[in-house]
This record gives C-alpha cells, sequence and structure tokens, in this order.
C-alpha cells in the first residue's frame, strides 16, 4: 500500500509539512478557512521538510531527510513519485521556477545550491562555495532571480544570483540571526524573510535595498509564505501556521494542527499561476 | 468506515494510548494521527526528528523516544541531528565527533564535553620547528604535542632552561655559558 493525495478543491491553499504529513488550508480571500484544513498526504516513515508548489502541473514538490529525497505529487489527487534520490544528505529549502520548468533546492550537509528539470534529470550544482547552513530558497521566476537564506551562527545572510548560479551577491548580512524562512512575491516585488535568532519578519525590495521590520517578537519562525498582503509562517514553539498583515504588521490568525509536533516549511499553492514572462523565453 | 452497516464497521485505532487515527480512503491504510510528544510513524513507532529510540521494541527492546544526546555540540536549529533510532549524533559541531559528540577530532584537543565556548576542542597548532610529529598530532586532552630534543612547551615552542636555538627537525642546543663569568 502506499499514500495517495487527498485532491484539493479549486481555489488558494497554504501547504505546509509536520512530522510525516503534508497539510494545507483552504484561503477564502486572506483568511484561513481552519474548519477545512486537512491532510493532503500521509507520508508516514518521513521528516518533510521543505514543500513548495508549482503551478503550472498542480504538483507539490517535497524534500524528506530520513531518506534524503524529493518527491512530487499532483494536489489533485495521485501517488507520491520519487524525484531524485541519490547524493543528496540533507535536503532542506526547495523552490520551483514554473516558467523555466526546473527546481532548485539547498543541501545543509553538502553545503551546495543544485537545480535540475522537474522530472529530476539535468541536475547540476550551481553554487558550492561560502554555504555554512543554507535552508530557506525562493525564486523569482519573471525575472530569472534566486534567492536564499544561510543561517550559519557565524555569519547569517541572505544572498541572491541568477539562476544559473551567476551574479551571486549578498543581499543582507547585518542584524540577521537565524533566517529560517524566505518568500517572495510577485505582485510587490517584496522579498520577505523570517529569523528565529532576531525574532523578526522583515522585508526589502530586492533592487531598492529598503528594508523594513514587519513583526518583532515572534517566537521560532521556520518557514514563511507570501499570498497578496499577508505573509503566513510556521512557528516551532507555538507548532502553528501565524498569518500576518504586511501593511499593519498585525497578527491577524492563528492555526494549530491537532498534532502537537514541529512545523516546517510552507508554500502557497495559488489557484491560477502569477502572469509573468521568463527572460529566457524572452531571449 | 461507519458506511457499511456491519457491527465490527468501527475498530479501534491501532495507536498507543487509544490516540486517534485515519484510514486513508483509497488505500484502506490506517495512519495513526495524534502520537505521544516525540513519536511518529504508521503506527506511533518511530522517533521524531530531534529524538531517538525504538518506541514500540520493533527491533528490540522497547525505548521510548528520548531526545538527541550530544553533548551540548549540536545547533538545536539544524535538522537531522541524530539518527531516529540509534541516536548517533549527525551533525557535531566545534570540532568535536564521536556517537554523541563527545570527542576533539583529529588535530584538536581539550575537553568535548565543556560547556564553555571556547574551552571545548582547540587546534593542536604544534609548532612545525619544534615538533617532531605532524603539525596537527597532539595528546586529546593535554594538547601536548611530539617535542624534538630540549624543546618544551605544550605546542613545542621553546627550549628546555639550559638550552638555546631552536632549529627546525634538530632541537635545541646547550647553552655553552663559561662557568666562571655566569650568574647560574
Amino acid at each position: 500500500t502506499r499514500p495517495t493525495v487527498h485532491p484539493l478543491p479549486p481555489g488558494t491553499h497554504l501547504l505546509f509539512s509536520q512530522n510525516g504529513k503534508i497539510d494545507h488550508i483552504p484561503l477564502e480571500g486572506y483568511d484561513m478557512k481552519k474548519d477545512d484544513a486537512k491532510t493532503v498526504l500521509h507520508l508516514p516513515e518521513k521528516v518533510v521538510i521543505g514543500v513548495a508548489y508549482d503551478c503550472v502541473e498542480k504538483m507539490v514538490y517535497w524534500t524528506e531527510i530520513t531518506s534524503p529525497s524529493i518527491s512530487k505529487a499532483s494536489i489533485q489527487g495521485g501517488d507520491p513519485i520519487h524525484v531524485i534520490r541519490s547524493d543528496l544528505e540533507s535536503p532542506e529549502g526547495i523552490a520551483i521556477d514554473h516558467l523555466g520548468r526546473t527546481m532548485f533546492w539547498t543541501d545543509s550537509v553538502e553545503d551546495h545550491i543544485e537545480v535540475a528539470s522537474l522530472d529530476g534529470s539535468q541536475r547540476r550544482v550551481i553554487i558550492d562555495s561560502d554555504l555554512v547552513n543554507p535552508r530557506a530558497i525562493i525564486t523569482d521566476p519573471p525575472n530569472g532571480n534566486l534567492y536564499w537564506a544561510d543561517w550559519n551562527r557565524e555569519a547569517p545572510k541572505i544572498e541572491t544570483a541568477h539562476m544559473d548560479g551567476s551574479n551571486r551577491r549578498v543581499l543582507v548580512k547585518d542584524d540577521l540571526s537565524l533566517p529560517n524562512g524566505l518568500t517572495y512575491d510577485f505582485q510587490s516585488s517584496l522579498l520577505c524573510w523570517v529569523d528565529a535568532g532576531t525574532h523578526k519578519m522583515e522585508c526589502m525590495h530586492p533592487g531598492r535595498g529598503d528594508r523594513r521590520q514587519i513583526v518583532a517578537g515572534i517566537l521560532y519562525p521556520f518557514g514563511v509564505t507570501s499570498f497578496g498582503k499577508n505573509l503566513y509562517y510556521t512557528d516551532w514553539r507555538r507548532d502553528a501556521v501565524v498569518a500576518v498583515d504586511r501593511h499593519s504588521g498585525k497578527e491577524t490568525e492563528e492555526f494549530q494542527p491537532q498534532k502537537r509536533t514541529k512545523l516546517y516549511g510552507i508554500a502557497t499553492a495559488y489557484a491560477h499561476c502569477p502572469s509573468g514572462q521568463n527572460y529566457c523565453a524572452v531571449n | 468506515n461507519a458506511l457499511i452497516g456491519t457491527p465490527a464497521d468501527c475498530q479501534p485505532c491501532p495507536c498507543p494510548d487509544r490516540s486517534s487515527c485515519a484510514q486513508i480512503v483509497e488505500t484502506g491504510q490506517v495512519v495513526c494521527t495524534n502520537c505521544p510528544t516525540g513519536q511518529t510513524g504508521m503506527r506511533c513507532q518511530m522517533c521524531e526528528d530531534g529524538y531517538y529510540g525504538d518506541p514500540l521494541g520493533q527491533s528490540g527492546a522497547v525505548q521510548p523516544c528520548e531526545r538527541c544526546d550530544c553533548n551540548g555540540n549540536v545547533d538545536f536549529n539544524a535538522l537531522g541531528i541524530c539518527d531516529h533510532i540509534t541516536g548517533r549524533c549527525l551533525k557535531c559541531l566545534g570540532y568535536t565527533e564521536g556517537d554523541h559528540c563527545q570527542y576533539c577530532q583529529q588535530g584538536f584537543y581539550g575537553n568535548a564535553l565543556n560547556q564553555t565556548a571556547g574551552q571545548k576542542c582547540k587546534p593542536c597548532s604544534c609548532n612545525p620547528a619544534g615538533t617532531s610529529g605532524h603539525v596537527n598530532d597532539c595528546h586529546p586532552q593535554t594538547g601536548n604535542c611530539q617535542c624534538l630534543r630540549h624543546v618544551t612547551g605544550r605546542d613545542c615552542s621553546h627550549c628546555e632552561a639550559g638550552f638555546f636555538n631552536l632549529q627546525p627537525g634538530v632541537g635545541c642546543e646547550r647553552c655553552k655559558c663559561n662557568p666562571i663569568g655566569s650568574a647560574s
């Protein structure tokens, strides 16, 4: 017997991982429909960490550290498919370029960033230096940019590069501690992160460097995702998904699954892909 | 499945402490959904990340899930810090190693169990001129390097009393003081 996906109804959802499963919460506007939250996929023998969503094929992708692997499954129902099973040590963050049809992931033991096609082929290391504890990774497909965070306690940083690893630059290095989660909002072009050491959620426009604090005093954030005016983060102390309004900086909602245990990655499963063109498609 | 209509439709969850379970519709598989703290898996038979043990005794004696014991030499923000069955530490820090990060790595000395930062494992850093061994080869606890003749100091960096002129690969020479004109 194998685990199977419980198909999701249409609309936008949050997908997040907890020990041995991936859950979803439907969104109604920006509100979490908590009563309709359900497990999408039981993976009882696995420790699922990173979660990403491909809006084109409506597939959820995840990283798993028990028998290190990357897998995917359709959220419209079906069985999980292994994508990568070899040469992984501790895959953590995962991100999808839905335009270029590629995926990117961090490995905190190999200390590198890799890219591969969504079927696992054409696999290649694109960043393999100056990484200590790489975790969160996120794409900006319309602009061909990649962002990632390294929570190295000696020198935490948030970096960017083109999707081929070129033009690598440090975006943020001051006043960071444990930047566990990153998200990029296509509409506002805002890069936001959560930090379990400074206990803050902050945002900036990568091109402008106009960094600003959204919330302070959050407990132990791990993953974060954005949708419209809201940011949603998972928290290890609260064992919950917490919604924050980016404009007011106020916490608006909390969802705590019945099972009290750590929540890891979180991703937004859009009803439709955000519109945009890939620079590769233009050139 | 309560929809079949026989007395055996509802069966107790095969989970510890009468905790809840769910049946996967497509496969009929039953999964425990509310395992005791630290436990996970189809029947709560595994330990969660950050814990180790064998709570149902599947590969030997029952061993409740306990937090990974790595002597404070792992980072609590890291994932997969120990093997979820044996508890072997997988991500030792501070130049420590061993199943519980209890030793200093080769080339380092000190006490891996010392909880004061900076006091744990320090590099051997033997003086290349004064050592007869390798610069990374020292006593794991004391840090004493293997010194050349008449060379002393933990890292073999100076001459014994009465000796001078530390020469690489040779050691120190005896002082040639005239007994009549010397104060000592």
